[in-house]
């Protein structure tokens, strides 16, 4: 019975890693299929001046997404891929805010009225709806960080104590 | 049941997946067809930011009050000029289309988006050529860009760059400057303005042209 509860405990978060996972996995194809709008997306920016920086960001970044996102639908080290994408989305984060603002003083509108196509792999977005996302997404990996989504997962640890 | 795994461990296991995604991201890039080439500057800079010698008559300004569309405009054409590349306008594009000269291969014009936008409707008699994937078509288009008068180059209009690169491309490659001008409106414009259209491969013939 205490395993069964457990198990139903569990289940939010699986369907939580699923979800992050597939996000992942959907959003990362979309870029990594279409690298050159996506390299362009990454140099509005403006923040890599270096040829091969740039490159190797917008050629790979959607594929290392590809891959964290098919780990986690498949649950395989789950608490180290969430720590990893933790890590991507919290800067990104920053970055696509940062963005927001210069865009809202260029165009003097109110912040939640600037729109733009952040390389998010969804298109053009409104900035609070995008920010509201990313946190979103930011505690589902904190969530899974917190240990629990094992059930139905291949390899849910690496460390072979667990 | 959460686990009591360290800390340090999940940071192991992290430092694993991102070097394992690592390798397949740039595995990945390298056999995608679609793949950069992570060592190509595809935004170099000009080397010198001087306007080519006017061979298309520039219209005089006649309003005064510039409307939105204007500064647009007039913005793209700063940016044009910026990169040194002579920047030219729907009325001048549609000028040389109508050029007895096109015919002859002696202006020529080159369109720089990707094959499948190029497929979709090109400005007729226009030659394709992807500048993030020109291995296909640079050669051809560089001789007869070399052989022409005038090149014009266009790609989506507005913000698009790829105009300017692929003529900047076209001039590291030895057309010269003074031949290479830029349709800063692009297609978006062209097509916009209900003037002829091509779809599919060169030559294919005329597209329906909407009525206004």
């Amino acid at each position: 019975m205490s395993q069964l509860s457990a198990k139903a405990i569990d289940f939010p978060t699986v369907v939580a890693r699923w979800s992050l996972g597939a996000l992942f996995v959907y959003t990362g194809l979309e870029k990594g299929l279409d690298p050159v709008s996506f390299l362009k997306l990454v140099r509005q920016y403006d923040m890599v001046q270096t040829p091969f920086l740039l490159n190797s960001i917008a050629a790979t970044l959607p594929w290392f997404e590809v891959f964290c996102g098919a780990l986690l639908l498949a649950g395989i080290a789950v608490r180290g891929t969430a720590l990893t994408l933790t890590g991507v989305l919290i800067p990104f984060t920053g970055v696509v805010w940062h963005r927001a603002l210069i865009l809202q003083g260029a165009k003097a509108i109110p912040f939640c009225a600037v729109k733009f196509d952040c390389g998010c792999g969804m298109g053009e977005e409104f900035i609070c709806r995008k920010l509201l996302e990313n946190a979103g997404l930011i505690l589902l990996a904190f969530w899974l960080l917190a240990g629990r989504g094992r059930i139905l997962a291949l390899r849910y640890s690496l460390s072979a104590g667990d | 049941m959460p686990s009591r795994i360290s800390t340090s461990a999940i940071v192991l296991e992290a430092v694993i997946v991102v070097a394992a995604a690592a390798m397949f991201a740039f595995a990945a890039n390298a056999l995608s067809p679609h793949g950069l080439k992570l060592a190509r500057d595809y935004f170099p800079r000009s080397a010198s930011p001087v306007i080519s010698t006017a061979q298309v008559s520039q219209p005089a300004a006649t309003n005064a009050a510039a409307t939105t569309e204007d500064s647009e405009a007039a913005e793209i054409s700063r940016r044009i000029k910026d990169k040194g590349l002579q920047p030219i306008d729907r009325a001048q594009t549609e000028r040389l289309f109508h050029d007895p000269r096109y015919l002859q291969g002696l202006v020529v014009f080159i369109d720089a988006r990707d094959d499948a936008h190029y497929a979709e409707g090109h400005i007729p008699g226009a030659y394709p050529l992807d500048r993030y994937h020109p291995e296909k078509d640079l050669a051809d288009d560089l001789t007869r860009c070399q052989s022409a008068d005038l090149v014009v180059v266009y790609c989506t209009g507005g913000d698009c760059e790829d105009a300017d690169y692929t003529a900047l491309l076209l001039r590291d490659a030895g057309v010269p400057i003074q031949k290479l001008s830029v349709y800063g409106g692009g297609f978006d414009e062209w097509s916009a303005s209900h003037l002829p259209l091509e779809q599919g491969v060169r030559g294919s013939g005329l597209a329906p042209v909407e009525s206004k």
